[in-house]
């Protein structure tokens, strides 16, 4: 058991360890279908008319940044995993939605797969943002970083990574994710009605308040820029 | 001068598992008690959250949460005739410091004793004969603990509700139950949750055991596999297989430990009070020395105190509880000469090490992806569960792929003949690192009369008082049974489809140099007779009835597995006791 010099190996090990449910999700991932970004940017743009799939664009856009509402999450960047995961689970039933039910079914298993790897390679922008109170912020960072022990709940970031950056491939990034989305989301879990991730997601949503569900959306959807605000200020 | 205090019911030294878990019990009973921790307090939230709490250098390698060894070290010889030096390292053993004690980064492994273990000398005479034991070695010592496995069985079972143990019942009230251990003694009813996930290199153990003939069951583990919610209403969360759990504490609330299954229910109690950074020097006496006054302590100012109570419960893991016994001048130190004396007697450790399995490189282990304790092991070695006659040592170890890390800077298997270092090093590291399966041997450890704890007459801790001496080697017995084991567990190896396999077992003389287990036990041990045992069945002093010796310490002699849910069970059946009887008539439980 001596120190040895970590060579690359083991640095990416390092990266891997931290998070076990990664591992879980390489070995799934390696089962599931290779996704083809060009033939996944094609369901985006034009969507697959015979099977009534609508373009993702209209409501995700072409980038994957979605429009600012937060009625949409921003898919840009999010790993393909996750997103052919998410995508399997609505058409499988398992997550629902009015509106992504029937466009996860309308796909096959490979045109999932495609427009997952399309999105997880595009690098949308990340769109301007009204400012939020600094009080909710400070409150979100605390929940995400630290955790509250009086309320049972360690800190978001020891799953979705430093800062919210994600531990692709099975768990998302939230940095930079829609307020509004992640509050639904958080709510959906709260209320049952959102049951993929149920042992982890659900048990952590109904210890949340709602001013905490609140402090967290709004604390991932402005972390990204806290931290451009603070770079740029180094200048 | 010590300031003195306000008087209280009890006080515990140490406030660990066995510290917290009597508190609770007390405080219920309406106690007024205080906790006295040398280490300071610490909580899920913010202490152990990610990523610094995945630090390895600090935990693994500097030992971020073991006892303090540059205040107060143990020091260790193998043998009475050499001199004993301060071990300023640890590795062999990790005993922890701060609140929750070794129970916060322990790993998880949840298993019962057996029925034979409590009655371990009764059992083997009467299996094999006295004439077999003295074959064994005439320096080993065989002893009941005087305590039997059905009256502890309602007390395995609270605990293992406490800790919500994920496994899967073997033997329910005598009927063996299909998937688990069916040597394991039986239980009242199933545990508190299913078994975890099997990891790939259980898998692949079950079925090599499995093309054996042996009987492969998943390791009950108190690393959650469901969000639970303990009978005092403390709620846990479903484990992550995040590969930091033992040296580590837990930050999703997924592993028993004092922060997540007992303090919560403890501390908003007004009766109780906790005092951490506080460092316990002695148990006073009064001038009968029949009679624990108090305890004396100094704080992180460096000023000492006397907290007067009427009952004290020692509660600072084993080697800690020996040693304040001598320091205190309770119950007559043993002496290797003549054999006599109790304290520091029957000091035992645990025999482990096992093969290395180096795999194809089509077969992905994933060892990173991994809990304290997961995994798939057997039992068809374990104590006493095999016929020992015509085999010339007692004892027994079971056997597991139980691996708990792939961490980079502990976890770089390399085949026998690899240099050490350079590029061939590496080159052989990046071959069999996700290729590699361990597999664990880890058993009984007999008493002997060459092995003791006295207190060093050179060495002293940052308060000038003597540090603890271990004297220790494997008795030759031990050796012979992990050695055999050691054999059969090749063949598994093999049949696991093993390239290469290298051999384990348990090798002397002892070393304290690398890491083999923290199941320190004996040296105040529980028992029937006065001049054989330090406490009597309710761990309570034979010398001073209102001092208790909780823990490990009072194992006569170590027992095939990993041990606090034995320890939590024996703590429960001190304390129900305490309530029950001591409480209404204060004094010795048992007569001399
Ligand atoms: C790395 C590791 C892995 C382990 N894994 C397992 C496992 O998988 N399964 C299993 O069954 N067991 C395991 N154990 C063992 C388990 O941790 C112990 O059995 C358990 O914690 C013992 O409880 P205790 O109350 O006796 O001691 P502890 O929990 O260690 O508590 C003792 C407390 O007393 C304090 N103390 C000591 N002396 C003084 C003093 N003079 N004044 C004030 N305070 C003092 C200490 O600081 C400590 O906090 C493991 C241990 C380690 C170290
Ligand atoms: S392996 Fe599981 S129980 Fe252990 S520290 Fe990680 S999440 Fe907690």
């Amino acid at each position: 058991m001596t120190a040895a010099p970590v060579n690359r190996l083991s640095l990416a090990v390092v990266v891997i360890g931290s998070f076990g449910l990664l591992g879980i999700a390489i070995a799934a991932a390696q089962t599931s279908p290779q996704g083809d970004p060009n033939r996944g940017a094609v369901v985006a743009a034009q969507g697959v008319p015979k099977a009534g799939v609508p373009a993702c664009a209209q409501c995700h856009a072409y980038t994957g940044s979605s429009d600012g509402s937060g009625a949409f999450p921003r898919l840009a960047g999010q790993s393909a995993y996750y997103l052919g995961k998410e995508l399997a689970d609505y058409a499988g039933g398992v997550r629902s939605n009015a509106i992504m039910t029937p466009i996860a079914k309308g796909l096959g298993a490979t045109e999932r797969a495609d427009v997952a790897a399309y999105y997880a390679e595009v690098k949308g922008p990340f769109l301007p943002l009204a400012d939020v109170s600094s009080a909710l912020f400070k409150r979100g960072e605390q929940l995400a970083k630290v955790g509250d022990e009086s309320k049972g709940l360690q800190s978001c970031d020891n799953c979705h990574g430093p800062g919210g950056a994600g531990q692709p491939p099975a768990i998302p990034y939230l940095a930079g994710q829609y307020g509004p989305y992640i509050a639904m989301q958080l709510r959906m879990w709260q209320r049952g009605y959102r049951r993929n991730s149920d042992d982890a997601m659900a048990y952590i949503a109904k210890r949340l308040s709602d001013g905490d569900i609140d402090a967290v959306a709004a604390y991932f959807q402005q972390v990204r820029r806290a931290d451009q605000l603070a770079q740029d200020s180094r200048k | 001068m010590a300031t003195r205090l306000k008087p209280v019911d009890a006080v515990t030294i140490g406030v660990g598992l066995t510290g917290s878990l009597a508190a609770l019990e007390l405080a219920k009973a309406g106690l007024k008690i205080v906790g006295l921790e040398r280490g300071a307090a610490r909580f899920t939230v913010p202490d152990f959250q990610s990523p610094p709490i995945h630090d390895e250098l600090r935990f693994s390698i500097r030992k971020a949460m073991m006892q303090d060894n540059t205040k107060v070290a143990v020091t260790f010889r193998n043998d009475s005739n050499e001199t004993a030096l301060p071990i300023r390292r640890w590795e062999s053993f990790l005993p922890g410091q701060g609140l929750g004690g070794s129970f916060v980064h322990w790993n998880g492994q949840s298993f019962r004793a057996q029925v034979a273990d409590f009655i371990y000398k009764t059992h083997l005479e009467k299996r094999y004969g006295k004439k077999f034991l003295e074959a064994c070695g005439p320096e080993l010592i065989f002893q009941d603990w005087g305590v039997t496995y059905d009256e502890l069985e309602p007390h395995f079972d609270r605990f293992e509700y406490l800790c919500g143990v994920s496994g899967t019942a073997g033997n329910i009230k005598g009927k063996i139950q299909p998937g688990g251990n069916p040597f394991e003694a039986p239980r009242a009813r199933e545990y508190p949750n299913p078994a975890l996930k099997e990891p790939y290199f259980g898998a692949i153990f079950r079925k090599g055991a499995e093309s054996l003939g042996y009987h492969p069951y998943p390791q009950p583990s108190s690393n959650l596999s469901r969000p639970y919610t303990n009978p005092e209403g403390l709620s846990l969360q479903r484990c992550v297989f995040c590969g930091f759990c033992e040296r580590y504490a837990c930050e999703h609330f997924a592993k028993a430990s004092p922060q997540t299954v007992i303090l919560p229910a403890l501390l908003n109690r007004p009766n109780y009070e906790l005092r951490t950074n506080c460092e316990v020097l002695r148990i006073n006496l009064d001038s009968t020395r029949r009679k624990a006054t108090g305890v004396t302590y100094v704080d992180g100012a460096g000023n000492e105190f006397e907290q007067p109570a009427e009952l004290v419960l020692i509660t600072a893991f084993p080697l800690n509880n020996v040693r304040t016994l001598l320091l205190s001048g309770i119950g007559e130190p043993y002496d290797p000469r003549t054999g006599k004396g109790v304290v520091g007697r029957c000091y035992t450790y645990q025999t482990t090490g096992g093969p290395t399995v180096f795999m194809d490189e089509s077969v992905n282990v994933n060892p990173f992806m991994s809990s304290g304790a997961p995994g798939t092991m057997i039992d068809d070695f374990g104590g006493d569960n095999f016929d020992h006659s015509g085999l010339d040592f007692v004892g027994g170890q079971y056997v597991g792929s139980i691996m708990t890390n792939g961490r980079p800077i502990e976890f770089h298997p390399t085949p026998p003949g690899t240099p050490t270092w350079g590029l061939e090093w590496k080159k052989a590291v990046a071959r069999h690192y996700n290729h590699t399966i361990l597999i664990q041997q880890h058993g009984t450890s007999t008493a002997s009369r060459l092995n003791y704890l006295d207190l060093d007459p050179t060495y002293k801790d940052a308060w000038g008082q003597p540090l603890l001496r271990m004297t220790f080697d494997f008795p030759d017995n031990d050796i012979r049974m992990s050695q055999y084991i050691a054999n059969k567990v090749v063949a598994i190896g093999r049949a696991m489809g093993g390239k290469t396999v290298v051999r384990g077992g348990t090798r002397k003389p002892y070393s304290t140099t690398f890491y083999q287990s923290t199941h320190n036990a004996g040296g105040a041990v529980m028992g029937d007779d006065p001049t054989t045992s330090a406490v009597n069945r309710y761990m309570q002093s034979w010398d001073v009835p209102n001092v208790f010796s909780l823990g490990a310490s009072a194992f006569p002699q170590n027992i095939t597995y990993n041990y606090s849910i034995t320890i939590g069970a024996l703590t429960y059946w001190a304390l129900d006791a305490i309530k029950n009887q001591y409480l209404k008539a204060p004094g010795p439980l048992v007569q001399k």
